[in-house]
């Protein structure tokens, strides 16, 4: 089913990041709805919130491209609750 | 102790054991190449004819090696000319590390002479890259390309390196390379073995996984354990002795007819090292009938990608087969075993009718070679018809000893990949099966070869055509040949010759066979061999079709 999932991701805090993360989104062609950057307590790293829709296969999908990518520390899958 | 850039990417070459690089000089890489020359004595460094072809080298040096391939290259046309080899590495998994040259870093984003961003370019073909804009985190970088490359699921790593980052100096610290990761499987081998005892049909689907992680003594054990037939993926052949009575050969797309009938009956899918790619499966949703997948693989984003499976497990090939195998139950199954052995002799039968004995014909040049060869030999194909021929009747018995472009389709692929596995078996007799097309891409590195005194072996498959482009327009484009008939009035033979290799032009079994008899042991030879255009490749299993959907003809 097509739903709004949100992604909690914690990334190296580097320039061209953000670039690696949204060209995952990009290449299969999933919109993002919105999208939420900041520092954290830990300066070298930053905090991701990516906000988009899809159903149960692109979600898994895009938690596994996410986290293979190098930059990237933590994934988390947000529940309708977190949110 | 001080050193200056190009001296740290030495020394980091050297302490990762890497002793032979491939590549090409230029503006922006020439206190590098400095260095290199300095350090000849320990890094043998191969100049190839073109960028493409260095990446390429150093592509076949990987898959026959099992080491790290190496490749340099200049900053701008240089760096994008290792595009299209550094995506071929991304799409068949092998451990490739580009070094490109930039501008200086005050020259950098401002559009300067010869400038691209190969980092925004190679972005998506690539498990990481890096530019390296201070020489203090030079040795730290390449410690980590080195490690991405090789951890997990292998693949390439750029490694973009400013003029300035090459002789701007810095403490050396000499760390031990950092050891390679791979994930750790959890899985419940009892559970396993209960689905599989449950089988009566049981099919292995192997790839090149099982390859990259040394497992083709355990597929050999599951295999026979469990009496399942084998088919593969174009990545996974040599895996298995083509000999034996449960190895099935290629699947999928031109894959054997037994191979993908077996695998459309059997009720247990196996998928070992694999990752369903399009062309080994065809239409995914025959994968979801009245059968269960259990599907093992090193990256956990290959498995539900493209089939979802009953049952996944997410590990290296080796560590999963290791804990599953002791507690297997042997099995058999007559009924299948039986089935599977009737299917083989309708194969023997439609192949038999796809080429006479004794005629001038792709299956029976392909078969000549491999009569010529050790099963030590590696081959090496392009991308085309002659690749999916070679897959099919070229014994390839042995993992690392056949390289092909599998996942990209890159022709052009052959030969620099032929001079790497060559370099990375000091120099031993290669074969390379070709087609006039593919060959035509790359052919310049026929130089490489001949000025290293490469023994590669070039069987130009010559049907004047690109031979699946026209196939695919006599199926689905009522016979409109629209520029793939290149009608070219190349002379190879002479062509070898002026590049200094040897050069022929044979029509007949009994000529090349007399050629192959007497090669030369420190030259190329170049061996054009005219085919008829008519010939196509079969089986087909039209693209998203399924095994209904299978023309055999013949």
């Amino acid at each position: 089913m097509d739903e709004r999932f949100t992604i909690e991701l914690l990334v190296a805090n580097k320039y061209g990041v953000l670039n690696r993360v949204t060209a995952l989104y990009a290449k299969r062609g999933y919109n993002i709805d919105s999208l939420y950057v900041h520092a954290t307590e830990d300066a070298s790293v930053s905090r991701m919130i990516i906000t988009s829709h899809g159903d149960e296969y692109i979600r898994t999908q895009m938690v596994r491209q996410i986290s293979k990518l190098y930059d990237v520390k933590k994934v988390y899958m947000m529940s309708q609750v977190d949110i | 102790m001080k050193l200056n850039g190009a001296q740290i990417v030495i020394k980091q070459l050297e302490a990762h054991g890497i002793n032979t690089v491939f590549g090409y000089p230029g503006g922006a890489v020439l206190t590098l190449y400095d260095e290199l020359y300095k350090a000849s004595d320990k890094i043998h460094h191969v100049l190839t004819a073109h960028e493409q072809g260095a990446a390429h080298a150093a592509d076949g040096y990987a898959r026959v090696s099992g080491k790290t391939g190496v490749c340099i290259a200049t900053s701008g046309p240089g760096a994008t000319n290792l595009v299209t080899g550094i995506a071929n590495a991304y799409l068949d998994s092998v451990p490739l590390v580009a070094i490109t040259g930039n501008v200086s870093v005050p020259l950098l984003g401002r559009d300067s002479f010869q400038e691209v961003n190969i980092i925004g370019i190679t972005n998506s073909i690539v498990k990481h890259n890096f530019v390296v804009r201070e020489v203090e985190s030079l040795e730290e970088t390449l410690r980590e390309a080195f490690y991405i490359a090789n951890s997990d699921r292998r693949g390439p790593v750029l490694v973009d390196i400013p003029k300035n980052v090459q002789s701007d100096m810095c403490e050396y610290i000499g760390k031990i390379p950092l050891p390679v990761k791979r994930p750790t499987c959890s899985f419940d081998p009892d559970e396993v073995a209960k689905i599989i005892a449950r089988s009566e049909r049981p099919y292995i689907y192997a790839g090149g996984g099982v390859i990259a992680s040394g497992a083709q003594e355990k597929l050999l054990q599951l295999s026979e354990k469990i009496k399942a037939p084998v088919g593969f993926s174009l990545m996974g052949l040599g895996a298995m002795n083509c000999d034996h009575a449960l190895n099935l050969g290629l699947k999928g797309m031109h894959g054997r007819y037994a191979a993908n009938m077996a695998a459309s009956e059997c009720d247990l899918l196996l998928a070992v090292g694999t990752r369903f790619s399009d062309r080994a499966t065809g239409d995914v949703s025959e994968y979801k009938k009245a059968k269960s997948i259990i599907h093992i693989d090193i990256d956990n984003a290959e498995i539900s990608k493209n089939v979802p499976p009953f049952m996944e497990i997410c590990g290296d090939i080796t560590d999963v087969l290791s804990q599953l195998l002791p507690v297997l139950e042997d099995k058999r199954h007559d009924e299948w075993t039986q089935r599977v052995i009737e299917l083989k002799n309708e194969q023997q039968k439609q192949e038999d009718g796809y080429s006479t004995e004794g005629e001038f014909t792709s299956k029976n040049i392909i078969e000549t070679v491999c009569c010529y060869s050790d099963s030590d030999t590696v081959v090496a194909t392009d991308v085309g018809q002659h690749q999916m021929w070679t897959a099919q009747y070229y014994k390839v018995n042995k993992p690392r000893r056949l390289l092909t472009s599998g996942g990209l389709g890159a022709m052009g692929f052959g030969l620099g990949a032929a001079i790497g596995g060559s370099f990375a078996k000091n120099k031993e007799k290669t074969v390379l099966i070709t087609g006039d097309g593919s060959f035509g891409m790359n052919l310049i590195e026929l130089a490489t070869a001949v000025t290293n005194d490469i023994p590669v072996v070039v069987i130009i498959l010559n049907n004047q055509t690109l031979g699946l482009p026209r196939q695919w327009q006599t199926m689905f484009y009522e016979s409109r040949y629209a520029q793939s008939m290149v009608d070219r009035k190349t002379d190879f033979a002479a062509l070898a010759q002026a590049f200094g290799a040897n050069g022929h032009r044979v029509t007949r079994l009994e000529d090349l066979e007399a050629i192959l008899k007497n090669l030369p042991k420190n030259a190329p030879t170049v061996i054009d061999c005219p085919i008829d255009c008519e010939e196509v490749v079969l089986p087909m299993i039209p693209p998203g079709g399924s095994i209904k959907d299978m023309v055999i003809g013949g």
